[in-house]
């Protein structure tokens, strides 16, 4: 796992941001153990705390469950997880939409586009 | 925690701590920063009680310091600080028969995490390998505090990263940890606390992590108002 930061935002709403993405891409699995807070932290090269705190601000939002004494989990209700792909994919549709509104393009005009591209894409982790 | 309140302390005439106050809290990574010669090293050595302060109070845990003291709080030095013809297992020796607090199986840990070979001797070391020995020689004391000086001056950038991953493993889990850098860039994200320093004098003293937050700056942010505004 690696991931850059910017050094301007907080970096447990980055750790966080991240661990949504690897969540709703299905690197991480529903009720897959996660990583300790020392060894997520030694991964990226942070803060011990600061992992902490990203978790236990997943554990607010219920993308995390922790029983005592063991590790951290990704939550396993469908309700959760489904909301989260929700929320990403309306957070990257508004950044879509930021980015093209300022060209003119009609929606017949963008959606081959689209489709070429995630053609393209799948062509190339073949 | 680690109390300063009010330090002052002065070579001859000049003034060179004038009135610092901060604190260090266990589980902690605390880092005083501040251009060569404002007095980090000074600061360093008045709380491990090797320069007499002139005025102010330090005090560990609040206790004022002691030589029992020392059981609680490691220095490591920028310079080092074993005997050049001795190899690193001779050194881990030494300090077991020295330091009550030596654990030889932090030890070996260390070594380990740092791919150390025990028999080298320190002379024949690269400076990044001198570094990590220090750095061994410190981290394998079971102490609550850990104080290092410049732990990232003039070595290399794999060292670097190699050291930069000490501050987040379990090696310093709970303790309470103080570095000094004139050099923030790369460690930005690993630290609590930051102290700014400046002519003697605390400019200002932050979270980090609440200062991206609150302000959205980084630590080279506020540093760059601090000394160039």
């Amino acid at each position: 796992m690696h991931v850059v930061f910017n050094k301007r935002d907080p970096i447990y709403l980055q750790v966080i941001t991240h661990l949504k993405k690897m969540i709703v891409s299905g690197q991480l699995r529903a009720g897959e153990e996660m990583p300790s807070r020392r060894q997520l932290a030694t991964q990226l090269k942070i803060n011990p705390n600061t992992v902490q705190r990203a978790y236990s601000e997943m554990e607010e939002q219920r993308l995390l469950f922790t029983e005592p004494n063991k590790p951290s989990r990704v939550t396993e209700d469908p309700s959760v997880l489904q909301q989260l792909k929700k929320e990403w994919l309306n957070q990257a549709i508004d950044q879509f939409v930021t980015a093209i509104d300022p060209i003119d393009l009609s929606i017949e005009d963008l959606l081959p586009l689209i489709e070429d591209e995630l053609a393209n894409r799948k062509k190339e982790y073949r | 925690m680690i109390e300063l309140k009010d330090v002052q302390k002065q070579f001859g005439r000049k003034k060179v701590l004038n009135g610092v106050s901060f604190t260090v809290e266990k589980g902690e990574i605390s880092c005083l920063v501040g251009v060569n010669g404002v007095g980090k090293t000074t600061i360093l050595n008045a709380i491990m009680n090797l320069t007499p302060i002139k005025k102010g109070s330090i005090t560990i845990d609040g206790e004022s310091i002691t030589p029992s003291l020392y059981n609680k709080i490691a220095f490591i030095p920028d310079a080092a600080i074993s005997l050049p013809h001795l190899t690193i297992q001779e050194s881990m020796d030494f300090m077991n028969d020295y330091y009550d607090t030596w654990n030889p199986k932090r030890a070996k840990e260390i070594v380990k995490f740092f791919r150390l070979n025990p028999t080298d001797k320190l002379r024949d070391l690269s400076k990044g390998n001198q570094a990590k020995v220090n750095l061994l020689m410190g981290l394998a004391l079971d102490v609550d505090y850990i104080l290092m000086d410049e732990p990232f001056s003039g070595i290399d950038v794999f060292t670097r990263e190699q050291i930069t991953e000490v501050f987040s493993s379990y090696l310093v889990e709970d303790r309470g940890v103080l570095i000094t850098t004139h050099e923030i860039n790369d460690i930005e994200h690993l630290l609590d606390k930051v102290i700014l320093l400046d002519e003697g004098t605390i400019y200002k003293e932050f979270n980090a992590e609440i200062m991206r937050e609150t302000e959205g700056k980084s630590v080279i942010d506020v540093m760059r108002e601090v000394y160039n505004g």
